[in-house]
């Protein structure tokens, strides 16, 4: 993969928007990334259970 | 979730736990940006049965009665798949001894310290662990002193400036 400083500056500012992405993310209260954690789960349960993987996906308050 | 978090401190409140805190993915969670997980990964501190045997087996009767199903190494806790993991070396004591409290909606609850996650994660040395220090070293509000200080005090120096450098 090349280089981050080598990549031309569009490439350059979405992997930039990217990680301040991330950032974003990780200062959000912890319920609200747990609700994105559960997001997460039902996205990826359909696939890891047509995979023979039983997953289940987590009971939040109110659900 | 919440309620899972409920039992866990009525399970303290009851002696069948002597301490709990969160730690593995959620953990990482808690200081970092959302990472998938099925697991709720909770290492504990147990009460020492007679011969000085520590057991899950009576923590996971008490749940069973409780109506709480054992699948496969986790057990149901009102819709949350919940991993005990017995503090089993002097890291995980430690920090479990100084986990942070803090809640989850209203319910008080206990996570691990993010710069004991970092250290737990060299000490087991997957490549999955070495995701969790990079991840945490970038988004973390990691104390440099204090992460010094358990590297140093459970040998673990070496890796990580292996793992950092």
């Amino acid at each position: 993969m090349e280089a981050v400083d080598k990549l031309s500056p569009e490439i350059a500012r979405l992997i930039a928007a990217k990680q301040e992405r991330r950032h974003k993310l990780a200062a959000l209260p912890f319920p609200e990334k747990v609700r994105i954690v559960v997001q997460l789960q039902r996205m990826v349960a359909p696939v890891l259970r047509a995979r023979g993987r039983p997953v289940r996906v987590w009971r939040l308050t109110g659900d | 979730m919440e309620k899972t978090l409920q039992v866990l401190t009525e399970l303290e409140h009851d002696g069948l736990l002597l301490r709990y805190a969160i730690g593995g993915a959620m953990a990482a969670t808690f200081y970092a940006e959302p990472v998938l997980t099925f697991d709720l990964d909770v290492f504990v501190i147990l009460p020492q049965a007679a011969g000085l045997l520590l057991t899950l087996v009576p923590l996971y009767d008490t749940l069973r009665a409780r109506g709480y199903a054992e699948q496969g190494e986790c057990v149901n806790i009102e819709g949350v798949p919940v991993q005990f993991l017995p503090a089993y070396n002097a890291l995980l004591e430690e920090a479990l001894a100084e986990a942070r409290e803090t809640s989850y909606e209203n319910t008080p609850t206990r996570v691990l310290r993010a710069e004991h996650l970092a250290a737990i994660a060299v000490q087991t040395g997957r490549d999955k662990d070495r995701e969790r220090v990079r991840v945490l070293l970038e988004q973390a509000p990691l104390d440099g002193e204090y992460l010094r200080a358990v590297l140093a005090r459970h040998n673990l120096e070496t890796r990580w400036k292996q793992w950092t450098s």
